[in-house]
């Protein structure tokens, strides 16, 4: 009994402390792909506010009525990402309806599972990563109200029930050229040639983040057939493991921006912003390879149970509405997801959707969603091996 | 001290803390376990069984028939044996020295043992990794002497890992170490000098098995605390030096697999607790801990 005591006092001792230390700020997260450093300079006022739509939908979308009063909770991934989005959408959604805003900077899918099953939540506006909001996660999700939102505007594969992209990235190929000898890399099949590029390798340790989709498309496979029939993983780590004794993994964009930026790596699979960053604002010398890029997207939900469901939709439409879809991209390199958007033309060549041709590679989010138990078991068993 | 001075001295039994009223002074500290440690503990084992729906065992039967999960396991582990010797052949001799030095450089020993308690984990961790890898100080420093011709592969290996966790975990064995020896009575080594011990000997035999309390608490905070870490491992490690924590945060934050995340937490704890009875029964913690007090 009292060994018992004893034990469990120390145990509580240890959470405690194990609270302070083992875990340690942040998770490596998935999912924000936002960058870090100095905000570019705003454009001047009319550059991307000519981008009128002209559907229906879109401008009734674009014009939402005064809803003074009503107060919404916008919970992103925080950083430079979060303040592109209040600058381009929140703020002057306030100015025009009247709607007060609350920013939260964690977004994550557990903390909206952990507010719907406690009937307590609070959020009613999330960005989420590609990893949610499909039927998967429907018990935890409003279905989204398309008569507001237009739909039939938003690119092939990134609007579903319960989800609705708000911006697009690229899971890019970027290198640096001080290690490359002022080599370019043409494709993945160049990150897999230890002969032609010397040097490490920088790959996201994150089963459904790509790695696997790029060592496929080295192999040979186009990016059309990656999930023709099944995502060939017995393949993709074979190919792997060609390169496995130059692997570095990182869990975090910031790990990545790093990597590639000091020359730890000679070349990285990273968020096309993050590659931006560390070109652009630690002045590093490394570029980008948009051939065979994975073009993906973040996505807007709204939490099932939300308070404000209805004020949150109208919210979405704005987002997603021709003339207002673009605007983030003038704070950073992430583009629209609006067919009718007009980015910033200043900005236009560092968009993931600018540079996507037929070697462009799509995430089959429902695929990977409904298969990740066998992908991950298959991916540690390779990683652990 | 004598032990009769003060009531409180005496074991706490169900019967006396009835009859004393002073006892209930404990009340809130274990109405705050149960709600906040005990409760979600339950709800969380709960958990792993439930979901999804009629799980049983199956996230268990998942957990332990896959190699691969089973291997990040057992790592785990050995990494946390490897950071808590290392932390205490470190951190014995630091702490002896703390205990013979004067009293001005044994403060400022302890503020040295004290200061990484001040910034971050992660700082720190990132700080390793600046010195240790391919392109960092050591190898930059290295090449450039020409000592070497290509980069050491100091990082991203288990050495990384566990040059990272024992910087961290230091504190937490000196600490108790330091506890204990500073009550260790010096008169014990004179006396068995004068018996006729050389000095390694009279250390060995008379400062050391004093010294073990202090060792035991020290390496028992040390390694279960090391069993949570996973920030580190992912940041200085190499592909083979994963632990478990990553994966739970995995199925926890990315996958919503809460059933097999928690399945994976209840297994951690269980084998931490029974690791912890183990040793209960080799040493008394209750002494351990309570050292300050029994003596």
């Amino acid at each position: 009994m009292r060994r018992w005591t004893t034990v469990v006092a120390f145990v509580a001792l240890t959470s405690v402390m194990a609270g302070c230390g083992g875990g340690g700020g942040g998770s490596a997260s998935a999912a924000p792909p936002s960058v870090t450093g100095s905000i570019p300079a705003a454009p001047s006022e009319g550059a991307s506010a000519s981008a009128g739509g002209s559907a229906a939908a879109s401008s009734a979308a674009c014009n939402p009525p005064r809803q003074d009063g009503v107060k919404l909770t916008f919970a992103s991934f925080g950083g430079v990402y979060q303040d592109a989005q209040r600058k381009a959408w929140l703020d002057p959604y306030s100015a025009a309806t009247g709607v007060e805003f609350t920013n939260d900077e964690n977004s994550s899918n557990a903390t909206i599972k952990a507010q719907v099953e406690a009937g307590q939540v609070t959020w009613d506006v999330v960005d989420v990563g590609n990893d949610f909001g499909l039927d998967a996660n429907k018990d935890l999700l409003e279905p989204l109200d398309y008569t507001l939102i237009p739909r039939d505007e938003v690119l092939d594969g990134f609007a579903g029930d319960y989800r609705v992209a708000d911006i697009t990235y690229g899971v890019v190929l970027g290198y640096n050229t001080d290690k490359t000898a002022g080599k370019v890399p043409a494709g993945w099949a160049d990150f897999f040639d230890l002969q032609k590029f010397p040097g490490k390798r920088g790959l996201w340790d994150y089963s459904e983040g790509g790695i696997l989709e790029f060592a496929l498309m080295a192999d040979g496979v186009k990016p059309a057939d990656l999930y023709k029939p099944s995502l060939d993983v017995a393949r993709a780590t074979k190919k792997l493991d060609t390169i496995k004794d130059n692997i570095v993994f990182w869990g975090s964009g910031a790990e990545s921006q790093e990597l590639i930026g000091s020359g730890e790596v000679a070349m990285t699979m990273i968020w096309n912003g993050r590659a931006w960053s560390a070109k652009n604002t630690d002045k590093k010398p490394v570029e980008i390879q948009w051939n065979q890029q994975i073009v993906t997207a973040d996505y807007l939900v709204v939490p099932k149970g939300s308070p404000n469901k209805d004020a949150a939709m109208k919210f979405i439409a704005y987002t997603i509405c021709a003339a207002n879809n673009a605007k983030p991209s003038s704070y950073i390199p992430y583009g629209p997801t609006n067919k009718n958007a007009k980015p910033d033309p200043a900005k236009v060549a560092d968009l993931s959707v600018s540079n996507a041709d037929e070697n462009s590679g799509y995430f089959d989010d429902t695929y990977l969603i409904d298969n990740f138990k066998d992908i991950d078991a298959a991916y540690q068993a390779w990683k652990t091996k | 001290m004598s032990t009769d001075a003060a009531g409180g001295r005496s074991r706490p039994s169900l019967r006396g803390l009835a009859g004393n009223r002073w006892s209930l002074l404990v009340l809130p500290a274990v109405v705050f376990l149960a709600v906040f440690f005990l409760a979600p503990l339950v709800t969380m084992s709960l958990r792993s069984v439930t979901d999804p729906q009629g799980a049983g065992l199956s996230n268990y039967t998942r957990f332990f028939g896959d190699e691969a999960y089973l291997r990040v396991l057992i790592n785990t582990f050995w990494i946390a044996l490897v950071s808590t010797v290392t932390c205490l052949v470190v951190g014995y001799p630091f702490a002896y020295l703390m205990t013979v030095v004067s009293g001005r450089v044994a403060g400022l020993l302890l503020i040295a043992v004290l200061l990484p308690f001040w910034s971050s984990l992660l700082v720190r961790t990132f700080a390793w990794q600046v010195i240790l890898r391919d392109t960092g100080i050591i190898n930059r420093f290295l090449l450039d002497l020409g000592l070497i011709s290509s980069p050491l592969t100091l990082i991203r290996t288990t050495l990384g890992v566990i040059l990272g966790m024992s910087h961290i975990l230091l504190p937490f064995m000196v600490l108790p170490l330091y506890a204990v020896m500073r009550r260790i009575d010096p008169e014990y080594g004179r006396a068995a000098a004068n018996l006729g011990a050389p000095p390694m000997s009279a250390f060995l035999r008379v400062f050391v098995p004093l010294s073990l309390p202090g060792v035991v608490a020290g390496c028992l905070l040390v390694f279960v605390l090391a069993l949570g870490f996973y920030i580190t491992p992912a940041l200085l490690g190499g592909l083979h030096d994963q632990m478990i924590s990553q994966l739970i945060v995995q199925q926890i934050q990315q996958r919503l697999d809460w059933g097999f995340g928690t399945a994976m937490s209840v297994v951690l704890m269980v084998i931490t607790l029974v690791i912890l009875f183990i040793a209960s029964r080799l040493v008394r913690l209750r002494d351990v801990f309570g050292s300050a007090v029994e003596e």
